[in-house]
């Protein structure tokens, strides 16, 4: 009670008056009247709520006007009835103050509650938005991913392409070599035969006009790496078998030592004297002689195997 | 102001109540509308009864005691009326935080 009469003056009023009438009740208080102090106890319960205060202001002042008209009846000691009246009205005017503050209360609630119902659907989106474009970056980049695998194996494929093209080019490119050495196809490969023009009579010397014939060997030699090479020596059929022998392997000899002089390896080239043996041609003729005189070179295949001579050639 | 009107009128009793029986009537009305039946019965029908009683009265020209009764149904109607919206709006306060939950949650299953 005290602390009440401390906390507001208006409210001080009211709870004076009883002290008063009960100090006046001495000399003949009216009779106590349950329902107004009831009116009055729930007024003040109400008016100690600072939520009842701030929100209901209109509805508890009105409360407050019929109470105070209670207890000035109750005071002057009027009717019951009216005593009773304004004590209800107090009552219920209270309640409706009360009941306002919960009502203005929660729609404050809401009206907060929207804001943040809002607020919190923005990020909802926001989240929705962001995981889409994570999803849209990472489909990009898978698409990125893929477009470059793509991109990748077209590459692989124009690489295959090329290095195919490039065989293709390199074969076309020795078949124009072998052409421009003047070589023929045989069972055992690439046959180059350098005439006897390349050589006096009698001789195994090469003549220097021969040198052309040996450069353009060494040149192919060199881009072919991988092929071999055979020199074989052949000669007509002057002279004893063992002079024909000897000076066809030195021919095919000097012919070697002609491409190692160009820089070709020794361990590449084999060289073979055949003398008289696998004429070309008729040996009854000079004609015929001198296409027997001569020096054949096999090209070995790309492994750089040369099939063995079989038979006459 | 409406406690000190119906005060003069309390003190100049000798005229049939009529203006505060059609404004009561129309409070009892407004309450029935935003839902009182439901949120509030009781307050409500003792409004209605009130109401009926101060009629009884005016018929029986005791004026002062129809207006007695009206004050009081009027009061009766009014804590009905404010009782109905307020539970309304609690409810719906107590939805819609519901909902602010749900999507919190949402959200946070979203952003994990």
């Amino acid at each position: 009670m005290k602390s009440i009469m401390l906390r507001n003056n208006r409210l001080t009023m009211y709870t004076m008056l009883p002290l008063l009438i009960l100090m006046i009740g001495c000399a003949g208080p009216p009779a106590n009247n349950p329902l107004l102090n009831n009116a009055r106890d729930n007024y003040k319960a109400a008016y100690n709520d600072e939520k009842i205060v701030r929100l209901a202001p209109v509805e508890l002042k009105e409360a407050e006007e019929a109470l105070a008209k209670s207890t000035k009846l109750w005071e002057s000691k009027a009717d019951k009835t009216q005593v009773n009246h304004y004590a209800y009205l107090a009552e219920k005017k209270t309640m409706i103050a009360r009941e306002t503050a919960l009502m203005k209360a929660a729609e404050q609630e809401i009206s907060d509650g929207e804001t943040e119902r809002q607020q919190v659907m923005l990020d909802v989106r926001r989240a929705d938005a962001q995981r889409s474009e994570q999803r849209a970056n990472s489909a990009l980049e898978d698409a990125q991913r893929e477009r470059l695998a793509a991109s990748e194996a077209r590459e692989g494929a124009e690489t295959a392409r090329l290095s195919a093209e490039e065989s293709r080019l390199k074969s076309e490119e020795l078949a124009k070599k072998v052409r421009e050495l003047e070589a023929r196809p045989t069972d055992r490969g690439l046959v180059l035969t350098l005439g006897d023009v390349l050589f006096d009579f009698g001789q195994a010397t090469l003549k220097t006009g021969s040198m052309q014939s040996t450069d353009q060997l060494a040149k192919f030699l060199k881009e072919y790496p991988e092929r071999n090479i055979l020199i074989e020596g052949f000669t007509d059929s002057i002279g004893s078998e063992a002079f024909n022998q000897s000076l066809s392997a030195q021919r095919a000899e000097n012919v070697k030592n002609a491409l190692m002089s160009k820089g070709i390896q020794s361990d590449r080239i084999r060289t073979f004297g055949y003398g008289t043996q696998h004429p070309v041609a008729s040996n009854a003729t000079e004609e015929g002689r001198r296409q027997n005189r001569r020096v054949e070179v096999v090209i070995s295949d790309q492994d750089g195997v040369i099939k063995a001579r079989t038979g006459p050639n | 102001m409406i406690v000190g009107v119906s005060f003069i009128a309390a003190c100049a009793s000798t005229n049939p109540p009529t203006q505060q029986l059609t404004e009561t009537r129309m409070v009892i009305e407004r309450a029935e509308q935003d839902g009182a039946q439901e949120y509030a019965p009781l307050e409500l029908r003792d409004a209605g009864i009130k109401l009926q009683q101060a009629r009884e009265a005016v018929d029986a020209e005791n004026y002062k005691k129809a207006i007695r009764l009206l004050e009081h149904a009027r009061v009766d109607a009014e804590l009905a009326q404010v009782k109905a919206v307020s539970a309304k709006s609690q409810e719906a306060a107590a939805e819609l935080k519901e909902s602010i939950r749900i999507l919190k949650e949402e959200l946070e299953r979203k952003n994990k």
